[in-house]
């Protein structure tokens, strides 16, 4: 039997039996919708929470540590990684990039955003330092994230001496040379201060998770605006590394510097700055030992293959190091179980509804008897039949499984207008929180079509097995 | 050549089996135009369903051109019904839905090896719409036409694969008899004008005796007889059926 025959003889059945086949197919088309509905819901959430919050292709390694909870205090951690460690992480199988960080050692207090914020505001300040070439993905090439005060970097230009900023041009300042140290305003210290230079403003990496928090919940308790993070781009701000508002931790000298937000990134300090490691070095030198420079406070690896994440995990445990909890591994859990649930109460949906194809399909194959006789007495053959009932099966599956993903398109933009105009910011709140990848189109279908033919095979085999004499003589 | 030998057939209802058949023998020539003839419930149809294709569930053998029927598979044996034989039935047992056109083109749906032609089908559909005098009913559908008009749809489905054998259950059974003569003529037309052999089960002893052989289904067992109106009974002149 040719599929253009098919077509034709199972397009004429469905349309005589539409009626049946249209409420045979409201269980299917729930059952579809839920199932598309509450996937897309659950990836939409997933790809919000591990790409973005947790991002689960990044691991951050940190030195296994032994803290003893002594009183108020935890005793032990401090350790660090270096060179050699980092050396035997990248060569972990799976592991494509190691990026190294190193925390800035000593206090350092921002101050700025009033061209923003219409007022300065004053803060303690962490900072990370990582190789610039780790991040060249998220800076344009107007503000490049690289090490200006690096003497041995092959487009290192020596500072030329000026008066004022204007003497700079836009993109620099008018301070004090690199590492210049100066007593804090206030200690009644004096010191000779080297001639002023054109200096570059430390270019600032910031997380994606600063401005959400801002954004959803900081600036409400300050009444500041809502930030746009392409708008604060380019921000100045200075940075007195060594100064702490808390009196007990601040350095006896201090060195003044200008940053520049210069871009967004997964791969900065969640709160905090990210600087090129350049600097951070040079600064923990400057208030510490020489061989600070090589002393690093976590790596992170990237690694590309969500499969390879347990074996290299275990590869980490090996080396003494640990990868840091940051709640990923629950999160993808509890987003898994999420899944998991909805996807079983629209297999039941769907299933309940297999079950009442089925009725209808007896139903139609009782009615249909001296049809499917006289099909067989004109040459149908029992596969010729079976044909004909699973393709009406199936094409109702496809058109019932069409319906399903349509409702569930119609829900799922209708949730997000809903919470677009209804639910408060938050933070990482999404534009849309559902995904609809071409696969869940093609498994709703799937799982639509799979349902209706199982629900019309016993059926069909029936319809089969008749014996057209004995339905065409009426015995 | 229809050949059958030693065929029995019996049905089962509950637990009392009525043999219909015991061991029967018939051979039936090319171009024959036979009836069987027989009281109600002796086995003219299951005979006829037999020879068919229709009903596999007998034991003996029947042979079609040299091919044991039971030793086909389903999908051989539908082939068979689909290009050697021609069925029709008493109720008629066209398709509503359908119009005439695509009633009588329905073999071609089934019918193996065949190029998906349509348009070609159709053709074959109008030509035998013509044979039978119906080709302005085309695209009508059966619930719109008289009980003549619908049996000449059902014999024009079963010529449209120019089958060796025209197999008649009853083919009067539900018309009138001027109108069933009329389908008794159109019967005699294609055996002698086209040679297909032609089968009629009827209870009409007017027909049997217009017919070239008469075959009684009685007790189980096939005779054949000179005057089915004796081995019947009957009224000869009453052309409807009991």
């Amino acid at each position: 039997m040719r599929l253009t025959r098919l077509l034709g003889v199972v397009t004429a059945n469905l349309n005589r039996s539409r009626n049946h086949f249209l409420l045979a197919s409201v269980g299917i088309v729930v059952g579809i919708a839920t199932f598309a509905f509450f996937i897309s819901l659950g990836l939409g959430v997933r790809n919000v929470v591990l790409g973005k919050i947790f991002p689960l292709d990044q691991l951050e390694i940190v030195p296994k540590s032994l803290d003893l909870a002594v009183g108020p205090l935890a005793l032990g951690g401090g350790e660090v990684i270096d060179q050699s460690k980092v050396e035997q992480l990248e060569a972990i199988p799976g592991v494509e990039v190691v990026y190294p960080k190193m925390r800035l050692t000593v206090p350092s207090l921002g101050v700025g955003g009033k061209e923003v914020l219409g007022t300065d505001l004053r803060s303690e300040m962490v900072a990370d330092g990582i190789e610039p070439n780790l991040v060249t993905e998220d800076v344009d090439g107007d503000r490049p994230f690289r090490d200006f005060d690096d003497p041995e970097a092959p487009d290192y230009q020596a500072p030329e001496p000026c008066d004022k900023d204007a003497d700079c041009g836009e993109d620099r300042y008018c301070g004090r040379p690199p590492g210049y140290r100066e007593p804090p305003r206030g200690s009644g210290k004096k010191a000779p201060k080297p001639d002023k230079v054109c200096r570059h403003y430390i270019p600032i990496l910031a997380s994606e998770h600063v401005v959400e928090l801002y954004n959803g919940a900081l600036r409400r308790a300050h009444g500041f605006p809502k930030l746009n993070p392409d708008f604060v781009l380019g921000l100045k701000f200075d940075l007195k590394i060594g100064a702490s508002m808390v009196s007990a931790s601040a350095k006896d000298e201090i060195i003044r510097e200008k940053g520049m937000l210069v871009g967004f990134s997964r791969k900065a300090i969640t709160l905090g700055i990210t600087m090129p490691i350049g600097y951070t070095k040079r600064f923990n030198v400057a208030f510490g030992k020489p061989d600070d420079a090589q002393r690093y406070h976590s790596v992170i690896l990237v690694v590309p293959e969500k499969d390879d994440v347990a074996a290299v995990a275990k590869a980490v445990e090996d080396l003494n190091l640990e990868v840091a909890d940051t709640g990923a591994e629950q999160a993808a859990l509890l987003i898994a179980i999420f899944i998991a649930v909805f996807s079983l109460v629209s297999a039941v949906i769907v299933g309940i509804a297999a079950v009442n194809i089925m009725h209808v399909f007896f139903m139609l194959v009782y009615e249909r008897q001296h049809e499917i006789g006289i099909m067989r007495a004109v040459g149908a053959s029992r596969g010729d039949i079976t044909t004909i009932i699973l393709g009406e099966a199936a094409t109702l599956g496809v058109l019932a499984g069409i319906a399903g993903v349509l409702l569930a398109f119609g829900a799922a933009s209708t949730f997000d207008a809903l919470s677009a105009n209804y639910i408060p910011d938050f933070p990482y709140k999404p534009t849309s929180y559902f995904i609809f990848p071409w696969w869940l189109i093609a498994s709703s279908l799937g799982f639509s079509v799979a349902f209706c033919v199982l629900g019309a095979f016993l059926p069909a085999r029936r319809a089969a097995r008749m014996q057209p004499a004995a339905v065409l003589s009426g015995h | 050549m229809i050949r059958i030998r030693g065929m029995h057939k019996s049905y089962t209802t509950g637990k009392m089996v009525t043999e219909v058949l015991r061991g029967v023998d018939l051979d039936i020539d090319n171009g024959e135009f036979i009836s069987v003839i027989g009281p109600s419930g002796s086995g003219k149809s299951t005979l006829l369903h037999a020879v068919g294709g229709l009903d596999s569930d007998y034991t003996g053998a029947i042979e079609v051109d040299g091919k044991d029927l039971a030793k086909l598979s389903d999908a051989e044996l539908s082939a068979y019904r689909n290009e050697t034989v021609g069925f029709v039935f008493q109720s008629f047992y066209l398709l509503p839905h359908l119009t005439c056109l695509e009633n009588i083109a329905l073999p071609a749906v089934f019918k193996r090896g065949a190029e998906a032609d349509v348009e070609a089908a159709n053709k074959r559909a109008r030509e035998v719409l013509e044979e039978v005098d119906l080709s302005e009913k085309a695209d009508v559908f059966p619930t719109m036409l008289s009980g003549g008009q619908r049996q000449r749809i059902a014999i024009a489905r079963a010529l449209f694969n120019k089958p060796q054998v025209m197999l008649c259950d009853e083919p009067t059974g539900n018309l009138d008899s001027k109108t069933g003569t009329a389908i008794i003529d159109l019967f005699r037309k294609l055996n002698e004008d086209d040679g297909i052999t032609v089968l009629i089960v009827t209870h009409d002893p007017r027909i049997a005796n217009s017919t070239s052989r008469k075959i009684l289904v009685a007790d189980g067992a096939l005779t054949e007889v000179e005057d089915a109106t004796e081995a019947i009974g009957g009224d000869d002149n009453n052309g409807d059926e009991a």
